[in-house]
Order: structure tokens, then sequence, then C-alpha cells
């Protein structure tokens, strides 16, 4: 797990605190502190919630989701400031000393580098990496234990209660700790070298806003724990009523999603602002790669929707332990509202989880076709196109809820709507491949096996799209089918293009690309042969979320769930080639797929602060082919620069 | 890359129509709505040919040869063929928007003069209440080719009614009525699926649907009434089977329900206070086994003081007991 030290080791600031002796140890910012502080909070919180309900004279005492929500919102913020978190910004508030070049929170020169409250954006987008895999096996191994227990009917390894919590805790994880971290995590490293900045607008957020993922993360792995009922099994959309009424762990979705949106929100702010304000001089906004771009329009979203998400899962809060009736039919609420508010995030999630991966498909697939990317501003502009739709198409996941009914074809409109600027890109990314020199590499079979999956998911999108048909396919598995093209055959292949794309300036050794042709095409057809059948099974009468199925499903659930079992081993194959490429794999050049985008021409892995000299941007990222064309002069080299360019600054 | 094309095209044809991929139509909305699906499918079928005919094509045709530095041609767009993409999408899903709105408004057109049946959902089991003859019943029974329409709502959470060969679904919401019309084409025995997760039982939350003839149902209905009528054990039979038996095991019902525990081994021998107590309060005593908070605590509730009696002497009737 050793990553090379970077070889600019002359730069300010970057030797790092003097290591600390005694008790010292246990008072400074780090792991040690953790191990006091995080049982004093927990402490606090109980004394808190026990002193308060003693001094009201509340009964029972002990009321155990009201301490639930002390520990999940107290015990998280001592571990934060246990590990330095907010170490800075205490300085400033009590009045000492703060220094801004204090890089000492920068960069990475052993493994533990990596354990720690880091600023330095590539180190954070490891953290990113290696953290949202660990969660994506872990919610990959529930999904391992749903298909064993379906792949017969009737009920063999797990309870209902189990079932229920496997299924939620797998589209939790997924969702909120792998697809959208693991985007934040590629365009936490990727973005800053692309534009040609030296780090992100905000390190010390940013460093926080890593910090969140795993707490979130691990309470909902502890949900399974709890004693009364175990994980949250009302699904990830955790509908009321029957959130409401679910025992205790329920609790445990409600806070994770809080920890884990805020994370997205800060990261999704940091983004914005580096992607305005620390673009290289001459890099506009047409110069910029359309990683870029994909991330500016996912960071719009995360801003504007995620609070709606937050605020559902408080309202749900708020409905079991403060006893409010936001939704509860028994008190006038309103059970459908609740739908709203979750979809009103919930659909732009679906948007936040493809652009960025839309992104990286523009960049893997430019580079290895060795052509412009077809219809650049129309790719950028289709990315603002389904940005500003994606918010006015929520109600789609309603047509059978039961909710106004007038509201319903509006709705399908914008919906089939959002197919134009996503066909724009699926066009415009063949076009690409036209009349170029194909490459298939690792990076670029998925990146092409995303395109071809994601068709299949978009196609299926546009039937549900049609209220007719989606009265009938509503709930079932062909749901189950058409989110899992959209998230796996699409945002999944895409994260895997962008690791092994990036795998080479991220580690500075390759990956064993035989490795991960084998990792692509036992993943590619063990996909195919678990989610396609899933249609079929769901036209004709399977819903979803069931632990149990008509015997005549039998057969289909059988092949689907040996194919699911390949599909989860060619995961090792993928965990093997990073683990072992990483430690021994060949060591990387600077650029070894020829491509013109900044991150490429530097080291692999780059220096401290990127750039020794932030560049200077004179044309498109994508001019393969162009006779002369460049995208940047680096490294002091002026004369190169064209005349007109020189002024160029913002 | 036309016959490349085309040979998809083909092969998804045979896909498309030799694998049935929708069960059998049997309501005049179902018909309806597969017009829609095969509407839709003819139109996703050419768009998928079309991409998988171009990029098999582009893969096969422009690929580089190994160690190949050469770079492809400078193209950076078509104004013509972009503003193509764009139009051509926009107007087959205007198309499909506009056959769909259409249809929709004919598959909720509610005729006149039309039957009405009240449908509960409630954990893990449906009832239906039939205005007409007073009725309450465990399954659904539909006269067939007339129009119906079905009231739901639900007492505890969301559920969703669905048929699968009558292509309508709609959630049960508790608070809120919902409707659903329905005209049934052809007679037979039917499956009503929740399709909401409704908590532990959702995947056995299941009820009959019966399609009959119009005397067939007129003769179904008087039954029911008479079945209601009864009192004691045998009423208790009846509504074990309607509210009881998804969940439970009881020999002498005939059903065989895994949710909750099996009432052969678990009553046997118990006196009336404990079934009673059971059955309005059920986290009071859970069996070995079994999780509290599964079995709706509301009997006390939903049941009329009479029908709990007739429930409490049915299972100590038979209990334990064949």
């Amino acid at each position: 797990m050793t990553v090379q030290a970077p070889e600019h080791e002359h730069v300010v600031g970057h030797e790092g605190p003097p290591p600390r002796r005694g008790i010292r140890r246990f008072t400074g910012a780090g792991w040690l502190r953790a191990l006091w502080v995080v049982p004093l909070a927990f402490g606090l919180a109980t004394g808190f919630v026990l002193g308060a309900r003693a001094l009201l004279d509340y009964s029972p005492l002990w009321e155990f989701q009201v301490l639930l929500t002390a520990w999940m919102v107290i015990v998280p913020l001592g571990f934060l400031i246990a590990i330095g978190g907010f170490d800075y910004w205490f300085y400033w508030i009590s009045g000492r000393p703060t220094r801004p070049e204090d890089h000492s929170g920068h960069g990475a020169r052993s493994w533990k580098d990596y354990f720690r409250v880091n600023t330095d954006h590539k180190v954070i987008g490891v953290q990113y990496l290696v953290t949202t895999i660990f969660f994506f096996v872990a919610a990959g191994l529930m999904a391992m234990f749903m298909r064993a227990e379906l792949a017969r009917p009737g009920m063999q390894f797990v309870d209902n209660n189990t079932f229920n919590g496997l299924f939620s805790v797998h589209a939790s994880l997924m969702i909120f700790l792998f697809v959208i971290p693991a985007f934040a995590g590629l365009g936490n490293y990727v973005i800053p070298l692309m534009i040609g900045a030296p780090d992100m607008a905000f390190p010390r957020l940013n460093a926080l806003s890593f910090w969140l993922l795993p707490i979130a993360g691990f309470i909902m792995l502890a949900s399974f724990l709890v004693p009364e009922g175990g994980a949250f099994a009302a699904g990830w959309t955790n509908y009321v009523p029957l959130s409401v009424q679910q025992p205790p762990g329920n609790l445990f979705f409600q806070m994770a999603v809080q920890w884990a949106g805020a994370s997205s929100i800060m990261t999704a702010l940091n983004f914005l602002v580096t992607i305005i304000t620390m673009r290289a001089p001459g890099m506009s906004f047409w110069r910029l790669p359309l990683l870029v771009w994909a991330n500016f329009a996912t960071s719009t979203l995360v801003v504007l929707a995620t609070p709606f998400i937050a605020g559902s899962q408080f309202f749900i809060l708020f409905e079991r332990v403060l006893h409010t009736n936001f939704f509860e039919p028994g008190g006038e609420g309103y059970a459908v509202g609740y739908q709203h508010i979750f979809w009103f995030y919930s659909h732009p999630a679906v948007y936040i989880m493809m652009l960025p991966g839309f992104g990286i498909a523009s960049e893997v697939i430019a580079v290895f076709a060795r052509k412009p990317v077809f219809g650049y501003r129309l790719m950028a502009l289709s990315l603002m196109a389904i940005l500003v739709l994606g918010f006015s198409v929520w109600a789609h996941h309603m047509f059978v809820s039961g909710m106004s009914p007038w509201l319903r074809i509006p709705m399908m409109a914008t919906t089939m709507l959002i197919a134009v600027p996503t066909g724009i890109k699926v066009f415009s990314w063949l076009a690409t491949l036209w009349e170029g020199r194909i490459h298939f590499k690792t990076p670029m079979l998925f990146a092409l096996g995303f395109v071809s999956m994601f068709v299949i998911g978009g196609l299926s999108g546009v039937y549900l799209g049609s209220i007719p048909i989606d009265i009938h396919a509503s709930d079932t598995y062909f749901i189950v089918a058409h989110i899992h093209y959209v998230l796996f055959g699409g945002s999944l292949f895409t994260i895997f293009a962008g690791i092994y794309y990036w795998f080479p300036k991220m580690t500075g050794r390759m990956y064993n690309e035989r490795l991960g042709k084998l990792h692509f095409w036992l993943t590619f057809v063990g996909f195919n042969v678990t989610f396609f059948p899933m249609h079929w099974l769901g036209l004709h009468g399977m819903p979803r979320r069931v632990s149990d199925y008509a015997d005549r499903f039998g057969n289909l659930n059988f092949i689907i769930s040996v194919a699911s079992f390949a599909l989860g081993a060619s995961t090792i194959v993928f965990l093997y080639n990073m683990i072992v490429s990483w430690r021994r794999g060949a060591p990387a050049p600077g650029n070894p797929w020829r491509a013109l985008t900044l991150e490429w021409q530097v080291s692999s892995p780059p220096p401290v602060f990127n750039f020794d000299e932030i560049p200077q941007v004179v044309g498109s990222p994508y001019e393969y082919g162009v006779r002369g064309a460049r995208h940047a002069v680096l490294n002091g080299d002026r004369a190169q620069v064209p005349e007109r360019e020189r002024v160029v600054s913002h | 890359m036309v016959l490349v094309g085309a040979a998809v095209g083909v092969a998804l044809a045979l896909v498309a129509v030799l694998i049935p991929w929708l069960p059998p139509s049997d309501s005049k909305e179902a018909v309806k709505v597969d017009h829609v699906y095969w509407f839709v499918t003819v139109i996703c079928a050419a768009i998928f040919a079309l991409v998988a005919g171009v990029s098999l094509f582009a893969v096969w045709k422009f690929r580089a040869p190994p160690d190949d530095t050469e770079d492809g041609a400078p193209i950076h767009g078509h104004t013509g063929l972009e503003v193509v993409w764009t139009a051509i999408p926009a107007v087959l899903v205007t198309a499909i928007t506009v056959y769909s709105g259409v249809v929709l408004t004919q598959i909720e057109d509610i005729p006149k003069d039309h039957r009405v049946v009240e449908v509960t959902g409630q954990q893990f089991t449906w009832s239906f209440h039939y205005p007409d003859g007073d009725v309450t019943s465990g399954q659904l029974a539909l006269p067939v080719d007339e129009p119906v329409e079905l009231r739901l709502t639900a007492k505890d959470v969301i559920h969703s009614f669905w048929v699968p060969e009558w292509r309508m679904k709609k959630d049960a919401v508790p608070g809120i009525d919902t409707d659903l019309v329905i005209t049934p084409t052809k007679q037979g025995t039917y499956t009503v699926i929740c399709t909401e997760l409704c908590g532990l039982g959702h995947a056995t939350m299941r009820a009959q649907a019966l399609v009959m003839s119009r005397s067939g149902f007129d003769k179904w209905l008087a039954d029911e009434k008479a079945k209601a009528a009864q009192a004691g054990s045998a009423a208790g039979k009846t509504l074990f089977t309607q509210q009881c038996g998804t969940c439970h095991t009881l020999a002498d019902a005939g059903t065989q329900g895994e949710v909750g525990p099996d009432l052969d081994k678990v009553l046997a021998g118990k006196n009336a206070d404990f079934v009673h107590e059971s059955i309005v309060n059920p986290n009071d005593e859970i069996a070995s086994g079994y999780q509290p908070d599964v079995m709706p605590g509301n009997f006390a509730d939903v049941l009329t003081d009479q029908q709990l009696q007739s429930l409490v002497d049915y299972l100590l009737d038979t209990a334990g007991k064949s």
C-alpha cells in the first residue's frame, strides 16, 4: 500500500510536524486522541439525555430511540474533533495563531498519512476511493446473500427481517457510500489537476467532508447489530408510514443519511468554488474537459437537491422521536407527501450518480479513440439540460402512488424530454468513435460497455416513463433490472473505467492489462445474465423486495443467482489487480495514454502542489489529430503562448 | 454498417416476438396497455439496433493496430447531424407521450352504472367489501366483461394492488382513497399481489381474484352473505382464512403461512384468555424464534367483539387437534 513519496520534498512546510512524545500523543489530533474522546462523547450524550429526562421527570428514563439519536449526533462529532477535523477552525475561533501557509496536513509520505485528516486533494481522492470500494464490497456481499436466498422459492437462509434489512442496507450503501462518493473521490483527485489548480478551493473543508463518510457507512453497517429488530428494513426509500413503525434500527438510516448528505453538500460546494474560481489562466468554460463540466452540473444538483433528502429523513426522525404528525395518517398527516420530498432529491440523485460517469466516458472515449469529442459544446449543454430537466420529473416515481392525478402527464412529458439530451450524449460518443483509431485498453472497454448498457437502461426508462406501462411495471423486478442497468451498467462501469484510467496517475504504477480485461469480460457477461432476465420476471408478476416468490419463477431465479455469484467473483479479480499492481506494478510514465488534459502533463503521481508553475491554457483539451494544437503550455515555456492568449486571465 | 444494424435489428425483433415478454392480457385495459408497450418496443428496438449497429461496426472497423501512435481524423462535430439526432428523438418521445396520455385517459375512464368494490390492504392481507350485498370477503370476485371500480385504502401502511394479467396497479394508502377501473375479459383465478413493501410479510401478501359469469358471481355473493351470517366457530373459520391464513399455518383451515408461528403448535392446549390476548396484544408473548411488531396490533379495533369471539372459539376448537 505504499505510495511513492512525491519527488518535490523541497516544498516549504511539507516536512510535517515533529513527532509528539508522552502525554502529548494523546492530546494532539489523531487516533490516540479519538481513543478517549469517543468514549467521553458517548458518556456525555448518555448523561445529557438521562439527566434531562430525570430532571423533567420523563418516563421511561431509558428511551432507546432518544439515546440513539443523541449518540449518533454527538459521538461522530467527538470523533471528528478528536482526529483533528476542526483543529484549524478552533485555533482561529479562539484567537490562537494560525499559519495559512502551514501545509503540515498536506501530502502523503507513508501509508499512515492516508489515515489522518489530510488536506491534499490527491490524498483525499485516494481516501475516498479506498473507503468507497470497502463499502462497495460490503454492499456487494449483501447482494450475494440475497441472491443465495432467492436462488430457490421458499425460505432457506435468512428470515424476512434480515432479508428486508439486507436489501435496504445494500441499496443505501451502494448509493450513499459507493456511487456518489466514488465519483466525488475521482473528481477530488482529478478536477484540480485538470483545471490547472494547486488544490481545491477549501482543503480543510475537503478533509472534513471525507471523514464524514466512514461515519455514515459505519452507522449503516452497525444497524445490523441493533438488539431490537436489527437493521433498517423499509427499503432505501423508507416510505412512511412503514418507516415510522419500524424498530429503532430505522434511526440508523436517518442519521447515516445526514452524515453522508452533509459530506456530499460540502464536497459539491468545494467543487463549485474550485471550478469557478481556480481555473488556470486561459481555461475558459469552453476549454474545460467534459469531466469538469459534468462535475460542475453534478455539484449544482447536489447543492440544490440533497437538503431535501436530509429534510425528509429529519421529518421521519421527528415523527419517531418527537411524535410529530407530518405524514402519519393517524394524526391527519399525508403519507404521499413524504414521497414528494423524498423523490425531489432522489430523482436528481440518479443524475448525481450518472453525470460524472458521462464525464469519465467522454474523457476515456476521446483518448482511446484518438479523436476530439464529437460536438463538445452540445455535450456540455446537454449536461446542463439534464440538470435543469432533472428537477422536473420526480413524480414519475409516483405514477401509482395515489398522488394528484393531474401531475402525472406533465411529469411524463418532462421525463420523456430527458431522453433527448441523453440521446445527444450517446450519439456523440458513437460519433467520437467514427474514423478514430480505437485502442481497447481496460478503461475503454468499460467506457464502451457503459455506453451499450446505459442505452438499455435508458430505453427501459422510456418504457417506465410511459404511464400505462409504468402502471404495470412499477414496483416489480422490471424496476430492479432498470435501475441496475442504469446504476451498475451506467455508474459502476464508468467508475471502473475511471479507476483504471487514472490508476497510473494516482499510484505511479501500471495496472495489469490482462487482469483488467478479464475483469471487464467477467463483469460484462455476469452483469447481463444477472439483470437482463429480471425484466421478464417483473413483467410476468414478480414484485420487488420479496424474499419468496411463486414457484414458476424458480428456474430463472436460479440462473440469475448463479450469474450473480460469477459477477461477485469478478470483483476479486479487480481487487487483486488493484492491490498487487499498487505494490508491484510497472512504474507508470507521466502520460501513458498520450492524453492532452492537464493531469497527464505532470509526473505520476503528481507533485504535492500539482504544478511547479500554474500552466497557461491555450486551447481545447481534445485536439487529437489536429496538427500543432496544444491544450496548455507548462513549466515557464511562455514563449510558446500565442500573443492573444497572454492577456487572458480571470 | 447497414448490414450490422439490420442483423441486430432482426435479432432484436426475434427476441421481442419469440419470447413471451408479457403475461396473458385478460382485461380490456390490458389490451390497451399492451398496444402502448408494442409501440414503445418498436421505437426502442429501432434505436437500439441503430446504436448497436454503429458501435459494433465502429469497434470492428476503426480498431487501431497494436503500438499504433497515429491519431484519428480531427472531426469536431457536424451541425446537421447534431440537429437530426436532437430532433428525431424529440419527435419520437413526443409521440410516445401523446399516445400514452390518450391511453391513460381511456383506461381510467369510469363508466356510468359500474359496480364498486372497496379494497382494504392491511399487514399482510387484503379484504374486499361489496356495498351491493354489504358483504366482506378475503377473495375478490368479479363478473366477467363488466367494468368495476376498485376503491382502495389501507389500514396501516402503504400497500399496492396488482394483478399482472390485468396490467393495472394502484397503491392503497392509509388516510386517502385511491381508485382503479378494471374490466376483466376472461374467467379464471388470478392472484392479487401486494407490490409496495409493507413489512415482514410483504412477500406473502396475496389474495385470490375470481372472475366468473354473472350468474356465478350472484351466487358467490349470496354464499358469502350466508357465511357472514354464520355465528360461532364456522364464522371464525371464514374470518381466519381471510385475515390470518396468509401468515399462520392451521391444518383445519388449510392455511400454510410462515410469517408467524404455526398455530397448531403454539396454541395447542391453551385457554381462551391466552388465545384472545394473543390476537389483540400480540407482543405480550412472542413465540420463540419470532419477532415482536410483525403481527398488526390493531385487531381489537379492526374486528367486532362478536368476530373476535368467533375467532377464539374456532381456534380453541381446532388448533392442534388435527
